[in-house]
């Protein structure tokens, strides 16, 4: 049991310590400037993952991620434009984020569409509504504080990293509480395990999706607050296939795509492995298309892996 | 990279002051007329072609005076404008430059309508090989295409042709025979305005980074080759610790790249030059995050407000700008040209400048910064 | 000289053992009755046959050859052909498609479809039924024609032996008329057939030869004109009932606690009425396809039911109200025939297997150590085998595993238990620990609904039985006013009941 959670781990310390080796420079490369880059490039896959890891535990999956980042990167910088309170406007963004899940856990329900083809048509349909929004243009925002969420040094330097990066760990460490002790986070575990078995334990499935997709919107549209702070900018072109980033992480940390498995911890390690990659292949100066192969490898790898482990186990 | 350099080679066309003072909303003609420049290598070509322009349009208008007098209708064009993208600034100032085209066009009493689509995705060339590909068979009379990638478009372009629809390229080259004219910022040269000056600000010698933009791309491939080649020329004692990485489609990859080469790199550097839009703004950022905004020489390519603000607060040295607004005009003009039958120069350049915080202000410059955006974009 | 003959087949899975010494021998051109109760190992015994299984011992001739298949597709090329209960046929695809599904005519992988229609046209024709289309979609098919599709799959593949499995279970009476036509014909052209029927009429209909399995064994084999149904089930039924069920006392029932009245949730519920009391076991034999497992999950919620009422405690539920959570809420609890579907999260540990349905909390929050003392708790009283409660479930046993569930059920600590098989694919050992519990459950006031196909533990266990037969439920009657010739009578007649008194 401890050697599947300390699995992730072990794999993430052999790409620090590969790369730290390979880069020529490990002072460089392990420093807690480089810490903090990498965390602050990680803060936007990481909170999308931490609601993938909800959906995916439940057996669904979520393709809207990167179209519901930049709705809501866009959203909340119109807010701010408007000169909304930036608190108001930061709620506003997460508010819609979750609204965009509410319709994916609607359409799964209600119209039985299976999420795949469900958030497909969201992936769309948001990305759509961004650019309309933004009318098709970068939406650039007056400077406040939200603009500080992400920025890889904080004005506040007992801070350390971002304040973004701080606001994901906690958020993980309560999702994570989330599914372990409580009711909820059973019956998610439940739902992915074996729908039919939950729905005859009782357990209302359509309105437990609904919470679920909900709940994983509201990470994704925290996640578009923080890709605007990133970028000063709400860009409703941001975020293309950020969706398989998460979706990644999320495998790579031990989750199963048919449910039932996967773990907050797992995922936020399977995400920092791969800024870490993607981190060190620049600093090495290896070419794009090294780091593309390396991540490839690395997912399927990951799977493989965990995959002869459970073999091994049940044996 | 071998082919862009003999590609940007055979429109490598040298001016030093090139908008003095042009930007006045004044009819092309008169416009045309002003371009005057100090006559360099080739010289030559562009004195022609833009006096060749000037003669094209007084006919045009000749033509047109006189169609309208004479039967009192008039012809009737479509021209599809295919632009990388439409969310930044750039291509907006395209957008309104083929407006503005359409408009004094219709003063001229002929109506040109502009048809604006840019790719659903802004960093796929499928998606706008589909968008050109959609146009062949909407009944356009000609096609001003700004492509993604030197090759990936020809095949539809081709096509448009065999179909009887010319294409006009603008911005970024395209490697075919198949287009009427190619108008496009001088970009090699572009790069070596930005080489000359931070060779300057840095008095020869130091350390520079490169952040390239993305592969395939023509136009910022030039602009890379030009500083590279003019770094490595005239200022041989400064060293460019990296010149081989991306900065990806977007901000957000570029700033990424942008913060992993200063983690590396950063305290070791004096200067680094980044060749558009998106990769200079994500670099501007992950300087500002590290706190090395100012502190080292940083040149970008292209404009947008915050760079300007960034200018001023002495966080960016120099940009060097294009013309986009021009781009989009000349290139629906010149088709018109070319529809009427007129022949129109292969090659039309529409000029770099190089932008400082000492000119930031100047006439000229806020011309060229803030093309008028709002009047032809409603 | 014997087509096909079977000698002395044994077959196991794990714990339980399917075929225990199987004979069999089968003819050019006859069909051979194949009989014996639910779980006898007709199925397995036929699966063996078409190659899906390997036997552990025993001997298989082919036309005096030896025949051990290593695949289904072996068994094909050697011509006998497996027509299963439910027809597998491609519904996506053409009837010629169906039928020529791994022998299509071709050359270097592409495909000849004019060859392919012409091939199908001439097989249909050869078999006298040029009205089915071979550019039919299969979906697009009544059954019956379906059933002729598979057939002629089995004719394309040149089969010497076709195995048909209830092949009536889902046709119309003309329908069975057609295929007995059908079959007449095969065994005209020197076809041999075995066929699996539960209803003895039809067997009579199509054949006069018969071997009737009970628990594996062959136990009988002659002339069906020279055996009267009686004889016929009693070889089926045949074993005393076992001592794996301690008798309770009978207690004086309790108050009715649930009253299900003209119950409908069509296709496989049509009529079911009951009362279930207090402190007693009620038994639901019947075939399978019945509808038992149907009106269990029509109880329960899981499916929804057409017409009728039903009452708790005397109070009416209304039809919409009626979802697993609210019956649970009510009180009720469920034991799902399909353990791997409907019962287990396979993911999940012991512990969170058993706590599902009543998990111990305090807003929201999981009181872990409680939860952990009561899985532990049940694990003793149930017997159940594992490291610790946090283990997966998994990697249990099957017993282990059924015990599990009937362990979530006695948490949840409902007052109607609907139990559907509670004993399938379980060893002995925990079929009587299930059954130790399932007496305890009765004697402490709670009602039992089971539904079980091993009439020896109906017997057993329940106070009252009835028999589903299509569809319908019969009166409930004690248990001692039926004999299992009785409940096999009502459940394969059909309309005649028999009631002895």
């Amino acid at each position: 049991m401890w050697l599947r959670t300390l699995g992730p781990f072990a794999g993430l310390g052999l790409v620090v310590l590969i790369f730290a080796l390979l880069t020529g420079s490990p002072g460089k490369y392990l420093s807690i400037s480089n810490l903090r880059i990498v965390l602050s490039q990680t803060m936007i896959v990481a909170l999308g993952a931490i609601g993938m890891t909800l959906i995916i535990i439940s057996g669904g999956i979520d393709l809207s991620v990167g179209s519901n980042i930049a709705l809501t990167s866009v959203v909340t910088a119109l807010a701010l434009r408007h000169s909304w309170p930036p608190s108001v406007a930061l709620l506003g963004g997460i508010i819609v984020g979750g609204l965009v899940g509410l319709v994916n856990g609607l359409a799964i329900t209600s119209l039985r569409v299976v999420p795949f083809i469900a958030t497909l048509g969201m992936l769309g349909i948001a990305r759509g509504a961004a650019k309309w929004a933004a009318g098709e243009q970068t939406v650039n925002v007056p400077p406040t504080w939200v603009n500080e969420l992400a920025v890889t040094f904080p004005k506040q330097r007992w801070l350390i990293v971002a304040p973004g990066v701080w606001i994901a760990l906690l958020l993980a460490i309560f999702v994570a509480v989330l599914l372990q002790n409580t009711i909820f986070g059973r019956h998610v575990f439940a739902l992915g395990s074996n729908e039919a078995a939950a729905r005859a334990c009782g357990i209302y499935t359509a309105r437990l999706k609904l919470w679920i997709y909900s709940l994983a919107g509201l990470f994704f549209g925290l996640a578009g607050v923080m890709q605007l702070s990133r970028l000063r900018q709400g860009d409703p072109t941001v975020a293309v296939g950020v969706e398989l980033d998460v979706i990644a992480a999320v495998v790579i940390g031990g989750g199963s795509l048919t449910g039932g498995e996967g773990s907050i911890l797992g995922s936020m390690v399977g995400a920092l492995i791969m800024a870490f990659l993607r981190n060190g292949c620049q600093q090495i100066g290896w070419p794009n298309y090294i780091q593309e192969i390396i991540i490839g490898g690395i997912i399927v790898l990951a799977v493989a892996v965990d995959r002869l482990r459970a073999l091994h186990a049940s044996s | 990279m071998l082919d862009g350099t003999v590609h940007t080679r055979l429109y490598e066309i040298k001016s030093v002051k090139v908008f003095s003072d042009r930007s006045q909303a004044t009819p092309v003609a008169a416009r045309n007329l002003a371009h005057a420049r100090k006559p360099r290598k080739k010289r030559m070509s562009i004195v022609k072609c833009n006096r060749f322009i000037l003669v094209v349009s007084l006919a045009a208008m000749s033509l047109f005076a006189a169609c309208k007098s004479d039967k009192g209708s008039s012809k009737h064009f479509t021209i599809a404008v295919v632009p990388q993208g439409s969310t930044h600034e750039f291509w907006k100032s395209i957008h309104a430059g083929a407006n503005k085209a359409s408009r004094d066009l219709a003063g001229l009493g002929l109506e040109v309508s502009v048809l604006w689509k840019g790719p659903l995705r802004e960093d796929d060339r499928e998606q706008q090989v589909q968008v050109v590909e959609g146009f062949l068979s909407q009944g356009i009379n000609g096609i001003v295409l700004a492509p993604f990638d030197r090759r990936a478009l020809v095949r539809p372009v081709e096509e448009a042709k065999r179909a009887g629809i010319p294409t006009i390229v603008i911005d970024s080259a395209l490697d075919s025979d198949d287009v009427v004219s190619f108008l496009a910022s001088d970009n090699y040269h572009g790069g070596e305005l930005a080489a000359d000056l931070m060779g300057k600000l840095l008095a020869g010698k130091g350390k520079v980074l490169m952040l390239r933009y993305q592969e395939g791309s023509a136009s910022t491939e030039a602009r890379e080759q030009g500083f590279l080649e003019k770094m490595k020329s005239s200022y041989p004692n400064i060293a460019l610790l990296s010149s081989n990485q991306y900065a990806g489609a977007t901000r957000d990859t570029a700033k990424r790249a942008a913060e992993n080469l200063l983690n590396r790199y950063g305290d070791q550097i004096q200067g680094m030059f980044t060749p558009n839009e998106s990769s200079t703004a994500g670099t501007l950022l992950a300087l500002e995050d590290i706190n090395k905004a100012g502190k080292i020489v940083f040149l970008g390519f292209d404009s947008s407000e915050p760079f300007l603000k960034a200018m001023r607060e002495g966080k960016l040295q120099g940009i060097v700008v294009q013309n986009p607004f021009r781009m989009g005009e000349w290139g629906v003009k010149t088709m018109v040209d070319h529809l009427l039958g007129r022949p129109v120069p292969k090659k039309i350049d529409t000029g770099v400048q190089l932008i400082t915080p000492e000119n930031l202000d100047s006439p000229e410059s806020r011309q060229l910064l803030h093309p008028p955006l709002d009047q032809y974009l409603k | 000289m014997a087509l096909l003959k079977l000698s002395g087949i044994h077959k196991s899975f794990g714990a339980t053992v399917a075929l225990d010494g199987a004979d069999l021998d089968l003819r050019r051109g006859e069909v051979l009755a194949l009989i014996g109760e639910n779980g006898a190992g007709k199925s397995t015994l036929m699966n063996i046959l078409a190659g899906a299984y390997r036997p552990d011992t025993g001997r298989m001739e082919v036309g005096g050859r030896e025949y051990a298949p290593a695949n289904p597709l072996h068994a094909k090329r050697q011509g006998i052909a497996h027509i299963h209960q439910e027809l597998s046929l491609c519904p996506h695809l053409s009837v010629a498609e169906n039928i020529l599904l791994g022998v299509e005519p071709g050359q270097f992988g592409w495909l000849q479809g004019g060859a392919l229609l012409r091939r199908t046209d001439e097989l249909l024709a050869n078999f006298g039924h040029t009205e089915v289309r071979a550019d039919t979609r299969v979906a697009d098919l009544p059954p019956s024609t379906r059933q002729i599709v598979e057939i002629c799959r089995a004719l394309a593949w040149d089969a010497r032996i076709i195995l048909m499995d209830e092949p009536t279970s889902s046709l119309q009476r003309t329908d069975v008329e057609r295929l007995f036509a059908t079959i007449r014909g095969l065994c005209a052209k020197g076809i041999a057939v075995i066929y699996i029927s539960h209803f003895l009429e039809e067997v009579r209909e199509i054949t006069d030869r018969f071997t009737v399995l009970r628990d594996g064994r062959t136990v009988c084999t002659g002339q069906l004109s020279a055996t009267a149904d009686g004889e016929l089930i009693a070889h089926m039924v045949g074993r005393p009932v076992q001592s794996l069920f301690a008798r309770r006392r009978s207690q004086l029932p309790g108050e009715v606690i649930l009253e299900v009245n003209g119950l409908q949730a069509l296709p496989a519920v049509k009529n079911v009425s009951f009362e279930l009391h207090r402190g007693e076991v009620l038994g639901i034999a019947g075939l399978v396809g019945s509808g038992r497992t149907e009106l269990i999950r029509t109880l329960f919620g899981l499916e929804s039911a057409a017409a009728g009422e039903v009452k708790i405690r005397r109070q009416p539920v209304a039809a919409p109200a009626r979802s697993p959570s609210r019956n649970i809420q009510h009180g009720m609890g469920y034991l799902s025939e399909d353990r791997n579907g409907e019962g287990l999260l396979s993911h999940l540990s012991i512990k969170d297997n058993l706590t599902l349905t009543r998990i111990s909390s305090s807003w929201g929050w999981i009181r872990s150590r409680v939860e952990a003392k009561q899985a532990a708790d049940w694990m003793l009283r149930l017997k159940i085998k594992a490291h610790d409660s946090a283990s997966p479930v998994r990697g249990l046993s099957g017993g282990n595993q059924q015990k599990v569930l009937l362990a979530r059920l006695l948490h949840q600590d409902p007052d109607v238990l609907l139990l559907d098989e509670p004993t399938r694919g379980v060893d002995i050992s925990s079929k009587k620990e299930i059954y130790e519990q399932i007496n305890q459950l009765a004697a402490g006031g709670k009602a039992i609904l089971m539904t079980s196909s091993y009439l020896p533990e109906l017997f057993g266990i329940s106070d009252r039985l009835a028999v589903m037969t299509r569809g319908t439920l019969s009166p409930a009657l004690p248990i001692d006013q039926w004999t299992p010739d009785s409940v096999l009578q009502v459940a394969i007649g059909g309309e005649q009941r028999r009631e002895r008194t």
